[in-house]
């Protein structure tokens, strides 16, 4: 007991950089009376102190590593206490966390001991032993190990939800320079191997019934911002790229968290949040939204702009396509609104059908609306705001959000 | 004078209360529940009997306008236990009835059609927050036990999944303040009140709080050494963490209790 809360202690801190913990998007059936299921939304079993999501027991199977990567702290390199479990000792905590409501299944990920094989049959067999001995049919999350051979991606395709091969650094170059015994094909092989054979099942299945489920919940990747020199335009490429040829289901991205003196990597007092934050609103535009990498960031503005949020910024960037009238306007100019989300420009063109929406009506619906208002015309809003030129505009919106930061006393009660 | 249909609390006496209100042809001032109404010399009382064939008509003719929303809508909207709530039903009910268009509930410039979508939106988060913050503690007779309190009285709304996800084993959920739950015993699910044998079988359960199973604590510590571990001290921030799992839910948290420090 006491040797397994000490390999639980060392092996979830050197898991928690991985920003994934996504447990959704599968369709994996509770079968036979066993235990467990994974074909609902994904649930947030609870939060940490930093404010991120624990969905998952996401660990690594050992951390040990042959790799020296300067960006990772279980690198070979680096000082630190290391471990491994057996294959049991998984099993035994993912199904025992899950009996007691505290997960939805496993993040199981590992640095390399021996090579990529040797790992990944690891992975596997945890994977396996949970499916066929136990009747388990939680989320299950692998690493697939870079260099892994197609024989065991694809046994462990047929027992997790959701396979990941991480990139973490975003180009070739960079990759080069902090990672040396990585390389590009190593990374790109195998999620384009899983692709191709998702897409197989998948055709199959219109055939056969019984097909068996093949990684019901696809492929992510994770790349690390701010541990190399791409600017965010290289970034956002990349990500769209990795949505639309190797049809990853997301792309995380982990502002880089100074772990350690490396002199391949910048020294940094805290990891870039803001920025990360913007990746991750420039992600969301491009997956919900439906803007194009070149509408976010282009050659003349590469990075995005950490003053406001992407939205914003198209906005003041296109002030010809402002403002938009809620209530004649297509769904499509709706949701480019600074303000308005997904389900409140659903709203609108919803209600619209009955009534003429006022000002008064966005509100209620939850439309942001001390942003919302400089970009759209419809009865209450005060005409004035057609004529701000885009400088003042944007110093109309930071005031705005200064103000907000002052007078804490809403978010208190929020 | 007002006229007040009195029903019996249950949400099959709410619905004959308004099937009463269509057949007498006429708006209720107010619809209140026995349990919460204090008399009055001005009211002109109109007690209700339920009766079942009328609530299902009722709930028929809902479905019917609505694409089948309106049924499972109005039963959560009940089940928010909102001071009012029962007005405010009848009101969506004549709404659906008056205007025949299920599109009529996603017009949300419409006072009361908003009014029930926040209800709904907060009773579904109510759900959801229920799915992830319930935690089961092992009992000596192999019988998993929970404690919640929700904010609204959802445990009709939460069986189903729980169910589904731990079908091979047999689990309590006890809602603390409305004192009654779900037992699941492995073939069936049933509501029980905190008199039930099950808390007795055990010699010890979450409301007891005596021994549990004998690797519950085990399992328990190393629970809150994951969640410890995982957090990343350099993006702490716990105005996030607090907006996501409020304080008043960290009663029945094995992972918010304090660490034993004696270990």
């Amino acid at each position: 007991m006491n040797r397994t809360l000490e390999k639980l202690t060392i092996l979830s801190d050197a898991a928690k950089y991985d920003a994934s913990c996504s447990s959704s998007g599968s369709k994996r059936a509770n079968q036979n009376k066993g235990l467990g299921n994974s074909d609902g939304m994904g649930i947030c079993h609870s939060y940490t102190e930093d404010g991120r999501c624990v969905s998952l027991l996401k660990i690594l199977f050992t951390n040990h590593c042959i790799y020296d990567c300067a960006y990772c702290v279980s690198r070979r390199s680096n000082d630190v206490r290391r471990a491994a479990f057996t294959v049991e000792e998984v099993v035994d905590l993912t199904i025992n966390f899950y009996r007691r409501n505290y997960i939805e299944g496993l993040f199981l990920s590992s640095g390399i001991f021996k090579d990529a094989d040797y790992t990944m049959e690891r992975l596997v067999r945890v994977a396996k032993t949970l499916r066929q001995q136990h009747n388990f049919n939680g989320y299950i999350h692998l690493k697939a190990i870079p260099g892994a051979s197609p024989e065991l991606l694809h046994e462990a395709g047929l027992y997790a939800d959701r396979l990941s091969v991480n990139i973490e650094i975003p180009s070739e170059m960079s990759l080069k320079k902090v990672a040396p015994e990585k390389n590009y094909p190593d990374i790109i092989q195998p999620m384009n191997y899983l692709s191709d054979e998702k897409e197989r099942y998948a055709d199959e299945k219109k055939h056969l019934r019984k097909t068996p489920l093949f990684l019901p919940a696809g492929q992510s990747t994770q790349l690390i911002v701010g541990a190399s020199p791409e600017s965010d335009l290289q970034i956002l490429h990349l990500a769209d790229d990795l949505y639309k040829q190797q049809r990853l289901k997301r792309v995380y991205y982990s502002g880089y968290v100074p772990i350690a003196t490396d002199n391949r990597v910048p020294d940094i007092k805290a990891p870039p949040l803001v920025r990360e934050n913007r990746v991750y609103q420039a992600d969301w535009l491009l997956r919900f939204y439906q803007f194009s990498v070149d509408e976010i960031v282009d050659e003349k503005h590469p990075n995005l702009d950490l003053e406001v949020d992407p939205k914003v910024s198209y906005a003041l960037r296109n002030p010809e396509k402002f403002p938009v009238d809620i209530n004649k306007a297509d769904y499509e100019m709706i949701l480019r609104v600074p303000g308005i989300g997904v389900k409140s420009a659903m709203k609108i063109v919803k209600s619209r059908l009955y009534q003429r929406l006022n000002l008064d009506h966005l509100q209620r619906m939850g439309v942001v609306v001390k942003r919302a208002k400089f970009f759209i015309t419809c009865p209450g809003i005060q005409e004035r705001h057609k004529d701000y030129e885009t400088t003042h505009l944007r110093q109309l919106i930071l005031a705005g959000d200064t103000a907000a930061r002052l007078s804490p006393q809403l978010s208190l009660f929020g | 004078m007002v006229s007040l249909y009195l029903y019996d609390g249950s949400f099959d006496g709410l619905l004959t209360a308004i099937f009463e209100c269509f057949a007498d042809r006429r708006q209720p001032q107010d619809i209140v529940s026995q349990d919460t109404y204090q008399a009055s010399l001005l009211d002109e009382l109109r007690p209700v009997t339920t009766d079942i064939n009328k609530a299902e008509r009722v709930i028929a003719g809902i479905d019917a306008r609505s694409d089948g929303r309106g049924g499972e809508l109005v039963y959560q909207l009940f089940l928010s236990e909102q001071p009012g709530i029962e007005l405010r039903i009848y009101r969506l009910v004549h709404l659906l009835m008056r205007r025949n268009d299920p599109g009529i509930l996603d017009n949300f410039a419409d006072p009361d059609v908003l009014y029930c979508a926040q209800i709904q939106k907060m009773i579904r988060r109510e759900v959801h927050r229920m799915h992830a913050f319930v935690r089961f503690q092992k009992a000596t007779n192999d019988v998993f036990y929970a404690v919640i309190s929700p904010d609204f009285n959802v445990i009709p709304l939460i069986g189903d999944h729980f169910q589904r996800r731990y079908a091979d084993q047999s689990w309590v959920i006890f809602d603390s303040a409305r004192y009654y739950g779900l037992f699941y015993d492995l073939n069936d699910l049933s509501f029980i009140d905190g008199d039930s044998d099950i808390f007795q079988q055990a010699s010890s359960n979450p409301i007891g709080r005596a021994e549990l199973e004998g690797q519950e604590d085990q399992y328990q510590t190393l629970w809150k050494q994951y969640f410890s571990s995982v957090t990343i001290q350099e993006r702490r921030n716990i105005k996030l963490h607090l907006r996501h799992m409020p304080r008043r839910y960290w009663k029945y948290l094995v992972e918010k209790q304090v660490v034993d420090r004696k270990r």
